[in-house]
């Protein structure tokens, strides 16, 4: 009896390595990106104590300094420590991208959602309305309702979740389409499945994977426009320490101090690519089209 | 005369053709079923035959209610299948099963067996939560399967196996009637007699109603007492298995019968030409084009089933005479 109850246990656990696990530790790039993020993210929780100085302290004095055992970055043109920004800035690139597209796509897989499943006249009416909300490109979306809301951090996760409701919800929408006409729907909804038990047990889980995948790559869009948003003066509010604030402070400096914009700049990219290549790793960890024998 | 399970009253089902472009060619009409008359007596094992084609799984449909009919009534005991309210509604869902013929399509490929099996006892709570496991356990036995299964997801189970589990969910509602639509088709002849002999125990041991869709005359004759030959959406010839299959009386049958491989005989085509299109049916007899004993009154009237003898129908200008 023990042994039987091991092996369905070894399965179990087998069952979900095999089809989580192993795929995803199979991509190498992908595990590279986890480990940069790991630091990332390491890095912005434990800001406050990895941090030499107040990110929003003004030392005019220090002002426009070079990498220095006081300051291991320099410091900017009002003599802010620029390790410690960066330190706070992660947090808040993070805090962004993630709020952003985790509310971007709860709206968007439930209207996706409620138009595949609904159909007729509200399908038509919804996406129509994705349609609008697709027409503009991110940045200028996001730019538009900047201006409507008034700065400030909270306003820049309202304007990147808007701007990213139109795409989560085409995509739940085709995805929801060609799982409603598969056979086990309809066998559920004739053995009495009530609607919501068959999205939530039968619809939601079919397509929850390549919405996953999505969310991953979005989340580095995501930071991309924040800083593209705080570097044209619509985003955070100064001195926030944030790293699109920090490039566009540096700017007029660039050639006496180029480490202002520097710093936050390599930050920034090497995020994107650590999230870029997490994001391809799992879009073919999940996708059996794309599976190659690495 | 017994209270029928399923009475269909001159069923319809006809579907719009709409016709493409910019002006809009007038739409036509497919006549899936055309005035099917049938009835299923409680302990019934009733068998559809017909080729592709020929309106089978359009028939089971319209008893399951998946869709409604065009014209005519689906009878379920006294009540019409349309006007089911709620309550009714689930006793159907319980009461009724169907397998379905892509048997791992209708299975959430995402859940364990387990959870499949479960489904339909959590949803009627037919026992408690706690005595769910014994009664997955047993499910499995019944259908000859071990229970080590359970664990698992349909797409890592082998084709007679899956189907076993489909016949376990659909035994797990304790159904009254079960439908199932070519639930041995392409299977390998040993599996396929290990699903029919379950089948036929389930029906023998607990008077279980089947409705079942075949395309096989073998093995409708194996499982089922009675036989409806379906042709271009019409019941052509309806009654007892033995009796069907020792003397067919409608040209049609016999020549699916002639089809059939047999050891000791030459197999000869029997039927030449296909199915007609249903959206053209041609006046008169609909199996007049491909008859061999095609007379001129054949496409002139159209016969209506009417009955020979006990529980015999035929719906023939010219049955064929007893040999």
């Amino acid at each position: 009896m023990t042994e039987a109850l091991n092996v369905t246990a070894l399965t179990r656990e087998s069952q979900w390595r095999r089809r989580l696990l192993q795929p995803m530790l199979r991509q190498r790039s992908a595990m590279v990106g986890l480990a940069i993020i790991a630091i990332y993210i390491f890095a912005a929780v434990f800001a406050p104590w990895l941090a030499t100085h107040d990110p929003t302290a003004q030392d005019l004095m220090a002002s426009l300094q070079g990498p220095s055992a006081a300051h291991w970055l320099g410091t900017d043109s009002y003599g802010q420590d620029l390790y410690s920004r960066l330190l706070y800035g992660a947090q808040l690139a993070l805090i962004i991208g993630f709020a952003s597209v985790a509310l971007g796509l709860a709206v968007g897989v439930a209207i996706g959602l409620a138009a595949g499943l609904m159909g007729g006249r509200t399908e038509w009416v919804l996406m129509r309305i994705v349609d609008g909300l697709l027409a503009f490109p991110e940045l200028i979306l996001a730019m538009a309702f900047m201006a409507v809301l008034g700065l400030g951090t909270e306003n820049v996760v309202y304007a990147l979740a808007l701007s990213f409701v139109g795409p989560f919800a085409r995509m739940t929408r085709g995805d929801v389409l060609q799982v409603k006409s598969q056979p086990y729907i309809e066998a559920a909804r004739m053995m009495g499945v009530p609607t919501a038990a068959i999205i939530w047990r039968h619809v939601l889980p079919n397509v929850v994977s390549p919405i996953l995948v999505q969310a991953g790559m979005r989340i580095s869009i995501a930071i991309l426009l924040e800083s593209g948003l705080s570097f044209l003066g619509i985003g955070v509010v100064p001195p926030t320490p944030d790293w699109g604030l920090m490039i566009a402070e540096g700017r007029g400096f660039i050639t006496m101090a180029p480490w202002i914009s520097g710093v936050p700049g390599v930050a920034l990219a090497i995020l994107l690519v650590a999230l870029n290549l997490l994001g391809d790793g799992l879009r073919d960890a999940f996708d059996p089209t794309t599976q190659k024998d690495a | 005369m017994p209270n029928p399970i399923f009475s269909l009253l001159d069923v319809e089902r006809s579907y719009e053709l709409r016709g493409s472009g910019w002006f809009r060619a007038p739409s036509r009409q497919l006549k899936a079923l055309d005035g099917v008359r049938l009835e299923v007596q409680r302990g019934d094992t009733l068998a559809l035959v017909g080729e592709s084609g020929s309106g089978k799984s359009t028939l089971i449909r319209l008893m399951l209610g998946l869709e409604p009919a065009s014209d005519g009534r689906v009878l379920y005991g006294q009540r019409d299948l349309a006007q089911l309210d709620a309550e009714a509604k689930k006793r159907f869902a319980r009461e009724v099963a169907f397998i379905y013929q892509n048997a791992r399509g209708s299975m959430n490929p995402r859940m364990r067996i387990e959870d499949i099996l479960a489904e339909p006892i959590r949803l009627h709570q037919l026992c408690v939560e706690r005595e769910i496991p014994a009664r997955l356990e047993s499910l499995l036995l019944r259908v000859g399967l071990p229970a080590g299964l359970l664990q698992r997801f349909p797409s890592e189970l082998s084709g007679g196996q899956i189907r076993r589990i489909a016949i376990a969910r659909a035994l797990a509602s304790e159904p009254e009637v079960i439908m199932a639509d070519e639930s041995v088709a392409g299977l390998d002849v040993s599996v396929q007699a290990q699903v029919l002999n379950l089948l036929r125990d389930l029906c023998r041991e607990s008077g279980i109603t089947l409705v079942f869709i075949t395309h096989d005359l073998g093995v409708a004759s194996y499982l089922c007492e009675k036989i409806a030959v379906l042709y271009l959406g019409r019941i052509v010839e309806q009654g007892p298995t033995d009796a069907i299959l020792n003397t067919p009386r409608h040209p049609y049958t016999r020549a699916l019968l002639q089809a059939f491989p047999r050891f000791d005989m030459p197999l000869k085509a029997s039927l030449s030409g296909e199915i007609p299109s249903p959206v053209n049916l041609p006046k008169g007899c609909r199996f007049a084009g491909r008859c061999p004993q095609v007379q001129a009154a054949c496409r002139e009237t159209d016969p209506a089933l009417t009955a020979l003898d006990a529980g015999r129908q035929v719906a023939c200008l010219f049955p064929v005479a007893i040999a």
